[in-house]
C-alpha cells in the first residue's frame, strides 16, 4: 500500500486544481481525484470576480459577511488572484486585467459580458461603439453567427472562412497545423479589410494559442481578439489543460475519470476514500482532504424533489426554502434562490456541523457563493482554492 | 376582398377536421388561426386516442363515440397514430366494484378488454408497479395532435382551402343581423384584411365564448385547466390508466421519445393566462409514481397546461361534465361547435359539416371516415433508423434535427415564428428543451437572410422566457443541472442578463 498523501483533493475543477497546485508548489504530496473534465471547460475561460458593478474588489467588500469571499477576507482574495496571474504568466497563458476595474468583452450574441481577468487573446475585446470591427467566422460553424454581432455594431462587417471542418474543437485543432495557419493568414491578408479590429470566435488553437494569436496579430498589424463561444469552449479548455498539466509537472498525482465508491472514517477524521476502478478498487489515503466537487452542474450537489444532498460525504447541506421558491419567475434576472444551496463553513473553510476535523471545502459547492447572482464564478473558485490550501499548509 | 362559403375560426383539431371535411365535400372555406395549428387544447393534451375506457362507467355515450372514432382513426391515420394499446391498472385499495362496472360497460359498448394478471401486465410493461392487483387491456393508442392537424390541412390546401395561421379575428362583420364575414389581423405585420363568407364556424375551444360574443352570441362553457409533465424517455410503451373514477394524475401516455403524465383539473377564467403550479407537479408525479414506481427518479423535462372547453352543467365538479360535444346555431349565420375531445374530432367535424350542407341545401355526404389522411406518405415516422440516413449538420442534438430540416421548415412556413419551426421539426423538444439549438436555429435563419438579426434576438428572448415558464415547476435532479448550465450559457456567456 502506498503511503498517504498529505492532501487529497476531491474535484478537478478550477478550485480543486488551484488548491492542489498551491500545495504541490510548496512541496506537498497531493492527489486530485476527478470524475472527468470539469465545468471550467464549458466556461469562457475569463475570471469573473464580481461582475455586478464596475469595481470588483469594491463589490466584494459590500457582500454579506457569510459570502465565501468575506469569510476568507478581501486581502486573501486579492493575493490569490495575484498568484493565479503569476501562475498563468509562467504557464504561457497570460491573463490581463485590473482587480479594481471590471472590463467588457464582446459576446457571440453581440452583447457585452462584464468580467475581470481575461486571457490576452481577449484583451482588445472591449470595443468603442464607433470603431470598425470585422468578424471572421467559419463555414458551417453552428455555434457562432456573426450577424448577431454585426447587427448591434453599426461599423462592422464579416467574412466566412472554410476550414474544412465545422465544430469549434475541430477548427481549433486545425490551427495547430502550421500550413493551415499560413493559409488562413494569407486569406485574411487578401480580404484587404478596412482599419479596425478583427474578431474571431475563440478557436485560434488549443495548445499553442498564444503564438498563433501573436502571429496573426503581427502579420495583420492590427488588434485582434477572440470571442468565447457557447460550450464546448476552447478558452475554458485551454485554462483547464494548463492547470492540469501544471499540477502534473510539479509532481501531483491524478486519479482521472474516477468516482468515489466509499469513505473510510476513523475517530472524527477521514482516513481514505476508495475509488471505483476496474478490477480491484483503489484506496487513496490522506492526512487532509479538500472537497471541491462544485455545485449542481458538476454534481457536487444533487437536488431531489424537496432536498439538496452533498454527493461524496453526505455533509449537512444548506437548503434555501421549498422547491416552489428555488427559482425566480424571470429567466433573465440572474441568481435564483437555489444558488444559495451548499455547504456552510467557518472562516477556516471547515464544514459546520460536520464530524470530520480534517476536511476543508472550497469552490462553488460552498453555500451562499451565488455565482450567477454576483457574477463571481472562477473568482470564488480561485480565492477559496488558495485559501483551502493555506489552511492545509498550516496544519501540515 | 376574398369570398368563400365557410369561414372556420380556430386551427385546433376540430377546425382542421372541418376544413378537411368541407374540402372533400367540395365546399370552399377559409380557416383562421391566431397562432400555429394545435396551439390551444389540441396541442396541450395527453395525445391519447381514447378507447373510451376512461369514460365508460360515467359517460357511456362519450365512450361509444371514442371507440368508434378510435377504430376509424387508426385506419385512416396510420402515421400519426401509434397503436400502443392501453392498460387500466388496479392498485391495492382501488374499488373492485368499479372494476366490475368497468368490464360490464365495456362489454355493453363494445370496447374489447382482456383481464391480465400482474405478471402478464409486467411482461407487457416491465416498469409497471409489481404490486398491482390486475390490469385490463384496452385498445388505447397514442396520437400526435400536431401531425393530425397538419394532415387534415393537407387535404384542405390541396382542394383550394385557404389557411391563415397567425391571423387573429378582430371583428365579425354583420349585415342585417347576419354574420357575413370577418376582419383579421396578421400577428407580426399587423396587416389587416376582410373576408366574406356565408357561414362562420366558431371552433375556438376555450376561446369559444369570447368568439361567440364578437357576433353577439354566447356559449355556456366551463374552462378547466389540465397540467401535464413530460419525461425524457419512454417509461412505458403502452398507455397506463388508473382503474378508478377519473381523478388527478391517472394517465401516462407514451408519445414519440417521451411520456406524458397528467392531468389535473382546475377551474380557470382566462385561457390566455395559465401556469403550471409546483403543487400540481407534485400531485401528478405522486400519482404517476404509484403506477410506475421509477417515475420520480426519471428526468422530467417540461410541464405544460391546456384548457379544456367543457360544456357547462349544473353540477360543480368539472370531471362529471360530459365530454360530449354540441353544435350551437346562434341564428345569425354563426355556428359554435363546443366540447368534445381530440379522439372525436372527426365526428365533430362530420356533424358540423352535415349542418353546413343542410343550410346550403346540398346533398353531399361525409367521406372523411373512408379516405386515409393525405400527405402521410411523405412522413418518415419517428424511428431513428430511418432518420440516421439523412443526418448531417445536426443543429438539435437531443432530437437529431439537421440544418437542412430547419431550412426546409423555414421555407415551408416562413421564418417568423420559432414555435412553427419547432412544431414541424421537433427542434428543442428534447432534454435541453431548446437550450442550445434555438440560438442556432435563429442564427441559421438570419444567416440565410430570411430574418433580421434584431428580430431573431427578440424571438430568442421570448422563447427563453416561455421555455423557463414550462420547466420551472419541475426543476430538480438532472433537469436542474441542465437548467443551471443553460442559464450560465445565456446569462454568463452570451451576456443576456438584465443588467443593473
Amino acid at each position: 500500500m502506498s503511503s498517504p498523501y498529505d492532501v487529497v483533493v476531491i474535484g478537478g475543477g478550477m478550485s480543486g486544481l488551484m488548491a492542489a497546485i498551491s500545495l504541490v508548489e510548496k512541496g506537498r504530496n497531493v492527489a486530485v481525484i476527478s470524475k472527468g473534465d470539469p465545468v471550467c471547460c464549458l466556461s469562457t475561460g475569463c475570471i469573473d470576480l464580481f461582475s455586478r458593478g464596475d469595481d470588483p474588489i469594491g463589490g466584494i467588500e459590500l457582500l454579506p459577511d457569510y459570502h465565501p469571499y468575506r469569510l476568507i477576507g478581501v486581502e486573501r482574495v486579492k493575493e490569490s488572484l495575484d498568484i493565479f496571474q503569476d501562475i498563468m504568466r509562467v504557464a504561457g497563458l497570460p491573463y490581463v486585467g485590473d482587480l479594481r476595474v471590471n472590463r467588457k468583452i464582446l459576446t457571440p450574441f453581440g452583447t457585452d459580458k462584464i468580467t475581470c481577468l481575461v486571457p490576452e487573446t481577449m484583451e482588445s475585446a472591449d470595443c468603442d461603439p464607433d470603431e470598425y470591427i470585422h468578424v471572421i467566422s467559419f463555414k458551417g460553424l453552428k455555434d457562432f453567427y456573426p450577424s448577431y454581432i454585426t447587427s448591434g455594431h453599426v461599423n462592422s462587417g464579416y467574412s466566412i472562412f472554410d476550414a474544412g471542418v465545422s465544430s469549434t474543437s475541430a477548427i481549433a485543432e486545425r490551427f495547430e497545423d502550421k500550413d493551415f495557419l499560413q493559409e488562413f493568414i494569407s486569406w485574411l491578408l487578401n480580404l484587404s479589410l478596412p482599419d479596425g479590429k478583427i474578431a474571431f470566435p475563440a478557436v485560434l488553437g488549443t495548445r499553442s494559442s498564444m503564438s498563433i494569436f501573436n502571429e496573426i496579430s503581427n502579420r495583420l498589424e492590427r488588434d485582434i481578439f477572440e470571442i468565447p463561444t457557447i460550450p464546448p469552449s476552447i478558452p475554458g479548455e485551454r485554462l483547464f489543460n494548463r492547470f492540469k498539466n501544471l499540477f502534473l509537472e510539479k509532481g501531483g498525482s491524478l486519479y482521472w475519470g474516477k468516482e468515489i465508491a466509499s469513505v473510510e472514517k476513523l475517530g472524527g477524521r477521514i482516513e481514505a476514500v476508495t475509488l471505483s476502478t476496474r478490477g480491484r478498487p483503489t484506496r487513496v489515503q490522506g492526512t487532509l482532504f479538500i472537497l471541491a466537487t462544485g455545485s449542481f452542474v458538476s454534481g457536487g450537489l444533487y437536488a431531489s424533489m424537496d432536498d439538496v444532498r452533498e454527493t461524496v460525504f453526505d455533509l449537512e447541506t444548506y437548503l434555501p426554502g421549498e422547491r416552489k421558491d428555488w427559482f425566480n419567475e424571470d429567466f433573465f434576472i440572474p441568481g435564483h434562490t437555489i444558488e444559495k444551496a451548499g455547504i456552510r463553513v467557518d472562516s477556516t473553510l471547515r464544514p459546520l456541523d460536520s464530524e470530520f476535523s480534517n476536511l476543508f471545502v472550497c469552490g462553488s459547492i460552498l453555500a451562499f457563493t451565488e455565482v450567477m447572482k454576483y457574477g463571481c464564478g472562477h473568482g470564488t473558485a480561485i480565492a477559496t482554492g488558495v485559501a483551502a490550501a493555506n489552511m492545509c499548509e498550516e496544519l501540515l | 376582398m376574398m369570398k368563400t362559403d365557410v369561414i372556420i375560426i380556430g386551427g385546433g383539431s376540430t377546425g382542421c377536421g372541418i376544413a378537411r371535411d368541407l374540402a372533400i365535400r367540395g365546399i370552399s372555406h377559409c380557416l383562421i388561426e391566431k397562432g400555429d395549428f394545435a396551439s390551444g387544447a389540441t396541442g396541450a393534451c395527453h395525445g391519447l386516442l381514447h378507447s373510451g375506457g376512461r369514460y365508460v362507467v360515467n359517460d357511456p355515450e362519450a365512450a361509444a363515440e371514442c371507440i368508434s372514432e378510435n377504430m376509424i382513426l387508426r385506419k385512416i391515420g396510420q402515421k400519426c397514430v401509434e397503436q400502443t394499446g392501453g392498460l387500466f391498472v388496479r392498485l391495492p385499495g382501488d374499488s373492485k366494484n368499479f372494476r366490475d362496472r368497468f368490464l360490464k360497460s365495456c362489454e355493453t359498448i363494445g370496447i374489447e378488454t382482456d383481464v391480465l394478471s400482474p405478471s402478464r401486465a409486467l411482461d407487457l410493461v416491465p416498469n409497471i408497479n409489481p404490486s398491482i392487483e390486475e390490469a385490463i387491456k384496452v385498445p388505447d393508442c397514442s396520437i400526435d395532435p400536431f401531425r393530425l392537424c397538419m394532415l387534415n390541412i393537407t387535404t384542405s390546401k390541396k382542394r383550394g382551402g385557404r389557411i391563415l395561421i397567425h391571423h387573429r379575428v378582430t371583428e365579425i362583420v354583420k349585415e342585417h343581423g347576419k354574420c357575413v364575414g370577418v376582419k383579421v389581423r396578421e400577428g407580426l405585420t399587423g396587416r389587416e384584411m376582410e373576408l366574406r363568407g356565408r357561414i362562420v364556424i366558431n371552433a375556438t375551444g376555450a376561446w369559444g365564448d369570447k368568439t361567440a360574443a364578437m357576433a353577439g352570441g354566447s356559449v355556456p362553457m366551463t374552462l378547466s385547466k389540465g397540467s401535464l409533465i413530460v419525461t425524457n424517455h419512454r417509461l412505458t410503451n403502452m398507455v397506463i390508466n388508473r382503474l378508478r373514477p377519473s381523478s388527478d394524475g391517472d394517465i401516462i401516455v407514451p408519445n414519440e421519445a417521451v411520456c406524458l403524465a397528467g392531468t389535473t383539473s382546475m377551474p380557470v377564467d382566462d385561457p390566455d393566462n395559465i401556469d403550471v403550479e409546483s403543487h400540481e407537479v407534485d400531485l401528478v408525479a405522486a400519482e404517476a409514481e404509484k403506477m410506475i414506481p421509477s417515475f420520480n427518479s426519471t428526468r422530467l423535462i417540461r410541464t405544460y397546461a391546456g384548457v379544456r372547453p367543457l360544456l357547462s352543467s349544473e353540477t360543480g365538479d368539472d370531471r362529471s361534465i360530459s365530454r360530449g360535444f354540441r353544435i350551437i346555431d346562434h341564428q345569425n349565420g354563426m355556428f359554435s361547435i363546443m366540447g368534445g375531445k381530440l379522439t372525436t374530432y372527426r365526428l365533430m367535424a362530420e356533424k358540423m359539416c352535415d349542418k353546413v350542407v343542410e343550410v346550403f341545401g346540398l346533398k353531399k355526404r361525409c367521406r372523411t371516415a373512408e379516405i386515409p389522411l393525405e400527405g402521410q406518405e411523405q412522413l418518415s415516422g419517428y424511428p431513428l433508423s430511418k432518420r440516421l440516413k439523412e443526418l448531417k449538420d445536426i443543429v438539435c442534438e437531443c432530437e437529431l434535427v439537421t440544418r437542412d430540416a430547419v431550412e426546409r421548415a423555414v421555407n415551408d412556413v416562413g421564418p417568423r415564428y420559432i414555435g412553427d419551426i419547432q412544431h414541424r421539426t421537433r427542434l428543442g423538444m428534447g432534454p435541453c428543451q431548446g437550450g442550445f439549438c434555438t440560438y442556432r436555429a435563429l442564427g441559421i435563419m438570419q444567416e440565410s437572410g430570411r430574418m433580421k438579426p434584431d428580430e431573431s434576438k427578440r424571438i430568442l428572448k421570448e422563447f427563453l422566457q416561455r421555455r423557463f415558464k414550462g420547466i420551472r415547476p419541475a426543476l430538480w435532479g438532472d433537469q436542474l443541472r441542465e437548467e443551471q448550465l443553460v442559464e450560465s450559457i445565456y446569462l454568463g456567456i452570451l451576456g443576456m442578463e438584465e443588467k443593473g
